[in-house]
């Protein structure tokens, strides 16, 4: 009861008498994704939105579903998770999807 | 002592000891000086006359067969069945224990016919250690021979005959010194000199009589009693009879002797098998506890006694279930708590039956949960139609029991602030969320109810509507536990994970600036949440589309690399209805919103269908459906929206049907009207579009082709090659926390796979399958 007194008294406060319909509170819902061309990460055929699957089998142990397993984007506008792409250029310097020397352009967060 | 070997001969020695012998026979006095000179002579005439040993046998022989037919004679004088018995138990006992004395001077004999010269020491050493050297005693040996040869072999017949005739006298009621029974059987076992099976005579003779005259009372008995008193009266005698049985057997037989049960068993029990078998049924169904206890006690002991009971409880479980669940179709159809708790109910009742009649006997207890699958997975009263209707891929899909599509509404019903949940105590709505697994671990196609139930708790995460979210997160575990896929289970721990990462969000976007106390936003890993959904676009009214970009600078500053997509379908509010007579609070989707406040500028106006679809931009259907809710939404007497015409359903508007604010809008309780309050319009919060949700009852057909395909390569690479009946039970296991694959869509399978070459068909035999790598 004292609840609604107080919500007609802030509603005479901003009195729009005009107005049959007023907003009150809106629960708005959106889903965020990797900004990227291609869903599934070429290195560890894992969708890009879930972790690598060596983050998989390590999140087992711990706490699970904790999204540290970040996307990176090359020059060349590939993504791949950040996990696979650092194991991927200790062997071998270039993009698995179009071969050129890879360099980051920048990391998901 | 000193006289040479030849002098001493053994007719000399054997006029002196014969009497000694004969008194011995007699169990007449032998005076110690007498017993010492038989010992002595003994010695003499094995050691100085060569032929001694084997004459003294003879002669001693001799005497003995003579005294056995003496002792026959006076066995057989006895006409009577009593009196014959006892004189022969009194004349064996007496023969019997002179078996033990007379051999004992005779010890030196028993080294000479052995072919050893022994000297006197070791003679006497043999006396100290006559138990040992008793048991492997020739002249014990010729005694007990001779009795069987003579006077056994002869009255044998009568002896058996006439002890049977004492327990068939038993067996009808008549008391009997049981000891004469006792008697002859000792005499069958101790007259045994085979040292190998110390038994032979007995079983050969004695047991073998016990059977044969065992197996006649209770053939002339036991049909008798079932034709006068019928079977459940023959059962109580029979079961009677058994035990009785074996306590006789325990009494007048030797230990391990079981042919006779067997045989009692065989007659009381296996001929009349079918005759007992025939009232199971009737049993079961009238919970008959104590005779089914009896039955189960009988029918244990044939081999195929029990197989049938499982059959009947089976098949009666599954029809009186299904039976139950037809008769309150309407109720149960319409609600799931009362399709639970009616299961249940049936579930407590025939376990109850198996615990009481059956003592939870394995064998029963899968009998109960076979019938349990039947009723559960039936698709008589309700079927879920996976594909609505549409073949998908030019298969027809076969309809599925709803029954995890309602354990998944009640575990919601639970889970999600309910007038239900509100009822009950925490304790309670554990329970039955308990009860809930208790069912689904019969359910085939749990696949089905992850989806439904997956579908329940993002609603409830999103509209915040959860009861008790600690208990949300124990059930993902109870899941865990019951054997749920991990893969599943874990896809609901990242929800939970993310909707708490997106409330730390949304305090932070509160606090970033204070004029937006009237938006809360819920940001969310698209892949833990909505994979693949199609969204719906919606021109928002000014007030909502003013936040947008705000959220998405904030958003922007927090991340970077990311990508926002609006979910408007799934966001909600809260929105002040003013009327000339009342102000009330709505809760309604964002599309009822959309909706509503094209009246905002012309509040009296009647707006057409045509007109709002321009001013929402909904499509088609959802511009329906949202219409519809505002002008037919069940809980209200009075309603939001009029509109001109007639419609039963969302498809009857036309572009024409005009709509207009209800000005008399008003909540209506207990039969007066309320100027004030709050009522909720969101109903089921809808996840994804119409086309979505067909799509999603292909995939789940879709991911079970897959998973199917999965195991059977799985199977394939351990196997290597492995037949048809083999392949389709372990690929059962391995999928039967998700779906029970039908025959059908195996062999397609199978199909697919041979076609592509992952596998081949053995040459020689086409029921086996090969592993191509
Ligand atoms: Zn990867
Ligand atoms: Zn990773
Ligand atoms: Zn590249």
């Amino acid at each position: 009861m004292a609840d609604e007194n107080e919500n007609e008294k802030m509603d005479n406060e901003n009195q729009k008498p005009e107005k049959m319909f007023t907003l009150k509170k809106w629960n708005a819902v959106a889903m965020w994704s990797w900004d990227v061309e291609c869903d599934t990460c070429a290195i560890c055929r894992v969708q890009v939105m879930d972790a690598c699957l060596r983050c998989q089998a390590e999140s087992k142990k711990d706490s699970y579903g904790k999204q540290d397993c970040v996307v990176v984007w090359g020059e060349c506008n590939h993504s791949f998770h950040y996990c696979c792409m650092s194991l991927w250029v200790k062997q071998n310097n270039r993009c698995p999807l179009c071969q050129q020397e890879w360099s980051i352009q920048r990391m998901g967060k | 002592m000193f006289q040479e070997k030849g002098q001493l001969k053994f007719e000399d020695k054997w006029v002196h000891m014969r009497p000694i012998v004969l008194k011995l026979l007699k169990q007449e006095p032998v005076s110690p000086a007498e017993w010492q000179e038989l010992f002595y002579d003994v010695h003499l005439v094995c050691l100085w006359d060569e032929k001694g040993p084997g004459k003294l046998r003879d002669h001693l022989h001799e005497d003995i067969v003579q005294f056995i037919k003496q002792a026959q004679n006076r066995v057989l004088a006895q006409r009577q069945e009593e009196a014959l018995l006892k004189a022969y138990i009194a004349e064996w006992r007496k023969f019997f224990t002179q078996c033990n004395y007379l051999p004992t001077p005779f010890r030196q004999l028993e080294s000479s016919l052995q072919g050893k010269t022994t000297s006197a020491g070791t003679s006497m050493q043999s006396n100290n250690n006559k138990k040992g050297a008793s048991d492997e005693s020739i002249v014990r040996k010729l005694m007990l021979d001779s009795w069987n040869e003579s006077i056994f072999s002869d009255i044998k017949h009568r002896l058996q005959e006439s002890a049977m005739k004492l327990v068939h006298a038993e067996r009808n009621g008549e008391a009997f010194d049981s000891q004469l029974v006792i008697g002859v059987r000792e005499s069958y076992v101790n007259l045994c000199s085979n040292s190998e099976d110390r038994l032979e005579i007995y079983r050969e003779n004695f047991e073998a009589a016990y059977i044969q005259s065992t197996e006649m009372f209770y053939r002339m008995k036991a049909p008798e009693h079932l034709a006068n008193n019928g079977v459940l009266a023959y059962m109580r005698y029979a079961d009677a009879k058994l035990r009785e049985e074996e306590a006789r057997a325990q009494r007048y037989l030797e230990a391990g002797s079981n042919g006779v049960i067997q045989c009692c068993v065989k007659v009381l029990v296996g001929n009349p098998l079918s005759v007992l078998l025939a009232e199971c049924a009737a049993l079961i169904k009238d919970g008959e506890t104590e005779r089914l206890q009896l039955m189960f006690r009988l029918l244990e002991r044939v081999p195929e006694g029990v197989q049938p009971m499982l059959k009947e409880l089976e098949n009666h479980i599954t029809q009186a279930g299904l039976a139950d669940m037809i008769a309150a179709a309407d109720i149960i159809t319409q609600d799931s708590e009362k399709y639970v708790e009616r299961l249940l109910e049936l579930f407590r009742k025939f376990s109850k039956l198996v615990h009481d009649a059956f003592s939870d006997d394995p064998r029963f207890l899968t009998a109960r949960d076979k019938a349990f699958k039947s009723v559960v997975n039936d698709t008589t009263v309700f079927r879920l139609e996976l594909g609505t209707g549409r073949s998908i891929a030019g298969k027809v899909v076969t309809p599925e029991s709803k029954c995890p599509e309602l354990l998944a509404n009640f575990c919601d019903m639970l889970l999600r602030r309910t007038p239900l949940s509100k009822r009950l105590t925490s304790e309670e709505i554990e329970s039955r969320l308990r009860d809930v697994l208790l069912v689904l671990k019969y359910v085939s196609n749990k696949d089905v109810f992850m989806r439904y139930h997956k579908a329940h708790l993002t609603r409830r995460l999103i509209l915040d509507a959860s009861a008790d979210s600690e208990k949300e997160e124990d059930m993902v575990e109870w899941l865990r536990e019951v054997g749920m896929p991990a893969d599943y289970v874990n896809k609901l721990a990242r929800m939970f994970q993310d909707i708490k990462v997106s409330e730390d969000l949304n305090a932070q976007f509160r606090t970033s600036t204070e004029r937006h106390d009237a938006i809360n936003i819920k940001i969310l890993n698209a892949g833990a949440w909505a994979r693949g959904s199609e969204r719906v676009t919606v021109s928002l009214p000014v007030e909502l589309e003013d936040y947008i970009p705000e959220v998405e600078d904030f958003y922007k500053k927090k991340h970077s690399g990311r990508k926002l997509q609006w979910y408007h379908h799934m966001s909600n509010g809260t929105i002040t209805f003013s009327t000339n007579s009342g102000k009330f609070d709505l809760d309604v989707t964002t599309f009822q919103m959309a909706v509503l406040f094209a009246w905002n500028q012309r509040t009296h106006d009647k707006i057409t269908y045509e007109n709002l679809r321009l001013a929402t931009e909904l499509p088609d259907g959802e511009l329906r459906r949202t219409l519809w809710s505002l002008v037919a939404f069940p809980k209200l007497k009075r309603q939001l929206l009029l509109f001109c015409g007639i419609a039963s359903a969302p498809k009857d508007f036309d572009e024409h049907t005009v709509f207009w604010v209800n000005q008399e809008f008003a909540l209506i309780k207990n039969g007066k009207t309320q100027k004030r309050g709050k009522v909720n319009l969101v109903g089921r919060l809808q996840l994804s579009t119409e086309r979505s949700q067909i799509e999603d009852n292909q995939s789940i057909v879709q991911l079970r082709i897959l998973r199917t395909q999965e195991a059977i390569i799985k199977i394939l690479k351990m196997r290597k090659r492995i037949s048809n009946a083999a392949l389709q039970t372990e690929l059962v296991d391995i999928l039967k926390n998700m779906f029970l694959p039908s025959k059908k869509m195996i062999k397609e399978q199978l199909e697919w796979l041979i076609e592509n070459k992952y596998m081949r068909r053995d040459e020689d035999d086409i029921n086996t399958f090969i592993y191509m790598a």
